[in-house]
């Protein structure tokens, strides 16, 4: 039994401009203590698949129209707001990612910290505060003590984020969902608290949601990876097997848009042409069929589930030895994925049916 | 993880002032605010010390200067008993004068504390419950905001009858649509802030994410709007008094009504409207600058 089960999500969001269809039925489970990373560009649905596990989608706007989300046992979906209140920092928490707006300006860090504890323990001020400063400490923040009285503008940045992991980590929390958590960071600071999130983690024995569009930040922190894009998830797989053979032309693309030190001099970045399906539309066939170069005539009609890449194996969901899946009519060899682009003989990639061409002869160039 | 203890290490701990702290310095290195508090601590000091200050009783009549013409009436000129002259029934009118600025601090002060408090709970409710609630809320404060001040304020003190605590009523609602809408709009905007959402994603509870959270982060915008409606509220007194709906006791130094009972003599004894005009302009611009000044010091993107 998993510890987070997610099984055909659907968020939409209903807008002035129209239904925004953000999330698409994902599904996807986590153990304890595992750390899975989702990874997509911005707008793929990521933050909006762990704001509806938290219940935090934007109101009235923002609805989960379909799915289950199971947690822990207990049917997240049925909780009422009150149940869900208890649950958030007590049994799961979330870092987000900005840490110079995710604090308030107004109160001091003592007084967030100790509301954060005191709103699941019946502490007194001076047990909660004793432990904020030991949380200080454990987070890396100097003369805790003096500190704790601080306001958050009299904090750096990746202060800021450490003071939120301690907050989200104060009731050891049996999972941290991570919204691109080192984004807002310079680079020596992202590593730092990346570090700081992965030892905190591994020692409490939390799960942990890593949300990034930073291939480089998840290949080293998580056990298993989620592609996501246009709200579905295209591939999921051990991250050693998705670094090795990747096997959805939209991982293949984000790989080879990465500069990498190690690589040959005079070798060029591929960018993935185009730009994400308009998400005010009901999707049909596959979401990357528009800016894919293997695309076949079926692609721009029917939309590939998520099955096993070799054929005919039983689906393992969660753990170091989970299935490498992938949404895909016709995904790349091991060749062409290191190539970046179809080597077979001949192969063009399919002309979208008349119907569909029209309406996306202004994104397909 | 040395290298990270060393960044952090850094940054030199600073002795906590907080945002409000801040704020402060920044008001005292404000000139023009610097001078409304001057203006506003001489109306204060004034209301405040009125019979230590005033050398006679606001209600008395005093006798004629001696070389008045015998069966001669007021007003009559200042002279050094008399530093503002005497008014029609002989009345000392620097004492009036004094007295007045206890009626109009008194009034001001009272009907803007009244506005907050009415229009901060009406707001209140409509931001933080949201729905029909703020519909219907927001209505019946566009359709106050509709009728102009002055015309609302007239309307009200005919309806409650002429007086003190009635007129404070009256500037109080014409005020309170005013902060109604400034907080519902805070707390609209604050609801939607990262903090907030944090806040929630640790298990917060909604009593203490609108009490702690939500409703000191508007705070800012009401505190300057409810200084300079204090400006507004001290000429909104003055001009029901002005209009004949001042207090009913004609003995009450009312500055409004002091100067409507000398418009008749505005040739003949200009003192008698310079002198409460002069207060009323006193004390109105201090609060303005005052207000001005805060807004200055209280918007973090002013930041110097």
């Amino acid at each position: 039994m998993a510890l987070l089960s997610v099984d055909g999500l659907v968020v939409r969001f209903r807008t002035h401009e129209g239904t925004i269809h953000a999330v698409n039925g994902v599904s996807f489970d986590l153990d304890e203590g595992e750390t899975l990373g989702i990874v997509g560009e911005s707008g793929c649905g990521k933050s909006v698949t762990s704001l509806a596990i938290m219940r935090l989608l934007p109101k009235p706007a923002g609805r989960i129209e379909g799915g289950s989300v199971r947690f822990d046992g207990q049917d997240l979906l049925a909780c009422s707001e009150a149940e869900m209140r208890e649950m958030r920092g007590r049994d799961m928490a979330m870092i987000f990612q900005d840490p110079m707006t995710s604090l308030n300006p107004v109160l001091t860090i003592e007084e967030q910290m100790v509301e954060t504890i005191q709103a699941h323990r019946k502490v007194g001020n001076e047990e909660a505060r004793a432990r904020a400063i030991e949380l200080l400490t454990i987070v890396g923040i100097p003369e805790p003590e003096n500190r704790l009285r601080a306001f958050p503008h009299q904090f750096s940045g990746g202060m800021r984020q450490r003071v939120m992991i301690a907050m989200a980590l104060a009731l050891a929390p049996k999972l941290l969902i991570a919204d691109e958590p080192t984004t807002a960071l310079d680079v020596t600071i992202q590593a730092q608290v990346l570090e700081l999130l992965q030892r905190l983690t591994t020692e409490t024995g939390t799960a942990a949601i890593l949300i990034t569009h930073d291939l480089g930040v998840v290949a080293g922190m998580t056990q298993r990876i989620n592609v996501m894009y246009a709200g579905y998830i295209v591939e999921a797989a051990p991250t050693a097997e998705l670094f090795a053979k990747p096997s959805h032309p939209y991982t293949v693309g984000l790989l080879h848009s990465i500069p990498r030190l190690d690589a040959v001099q005079g070798e060029e970045l591929i960018p993935i042409e185009g730009a994400p399906p308009d998400q005010r539309r009901a999707p049909v066939g596959c979401p990357f069929a528009p800016r894919c170069a293997w695309r076949l005539p079926d692609c721009w009609t029917t939309n590939p589930p998520l099955a096993p890449v070799r054929a005919a194996e039983a689906v393992v969901t969660t753990g170091p030895g989970a299935t490498h899946r992938v949404a895909c009519h016709n995904s790349p060899t091991p060749g062409e994925a290191a190539a970046g682009r179809p080597l077979r003989e001949g192969f063009v990639a399919a002309p979208p049916p008349s119907a569909v061409a029209d309406e996306l002869a202004v994104v397909v160039p | 993880m040395a290298s990270g203890t060393v960044a952090v290490a850094r940054v030199a701990p600073r002795a906590s002032r907080g945002l409000w702290g801040d704020a402060w310095r920044r008001l005292l290195r404000n000139r023009p605010a610097l001078l409304g508090f001057v203006f506003i601590g001489v109306f204060v000091g004034t209301a405040v010390l009125a019979p230590l200050l005033a050398p006679h009783d606001p209600g008395a009549l005093y006798p004629p200067p001696p070389d008045a013409s015998s069966g001669a009436t007021g007003p009559y000129p200042p002279r050094p008993e008399h530093l503002m002259g005497q008014d029609l029934q002989g009345r000392d009118e620097f004492t009036r004068v004094v007295y007045g600025a206890r009626i109009s601090l008194l009034v001001g002060l009272g009907s803007v504390i009244f506005g907050v408090i009415l229009g901060g709970f009406v707001g209140a409710i409509a931001g933080a419950a949201g729905g029909r609630a703020d519909n219907v809320l927001m209505r019946v404060v566009d359709v106050l905001l509709a009728i102009p001040g002055i015309l609302l304020a007239i309307g009200i003190v005919a309806w409650l009858d002429r007086g003190l605590p009635q007129i404070t009523i009256a500037v109080a609602v014409t005020n309170a649509p005013i902060f109604a809408r400034l907080l519902r709009g805070g707390l609209l905007a604050i609801r939607e802030s990262d903090y907030v959402l944090a806040a929630r994603s640790v298990g917060v509870p909604t009593r203490r994410l609108l009490l702690r959270h939500m409703l000191p982060n508007s705070l800012t915008p009401i505190i300057v709007a409810a200084t300079l409606a204090l400006a507004t509220a001290i000429i909104d007194v003055a001009g029901l008094g002005f209009l004949g709906l001042g207090p009913p006791d004609p003995r009450t130094p009312e500055w409004g009504t002091m100067l409507t009972d000398s418009t008749k003599f505005l040739r003949a004894a200009p003192y008698l409207i310079f002198f409460p005009g002069l207060a009323i302009v006193i004390s109105a611009v201090g609060f303005n600058l005052l207000g001005d000044g805060l807004r200055e010091s209280l918007d973090p993107r002013l930041k110097k």
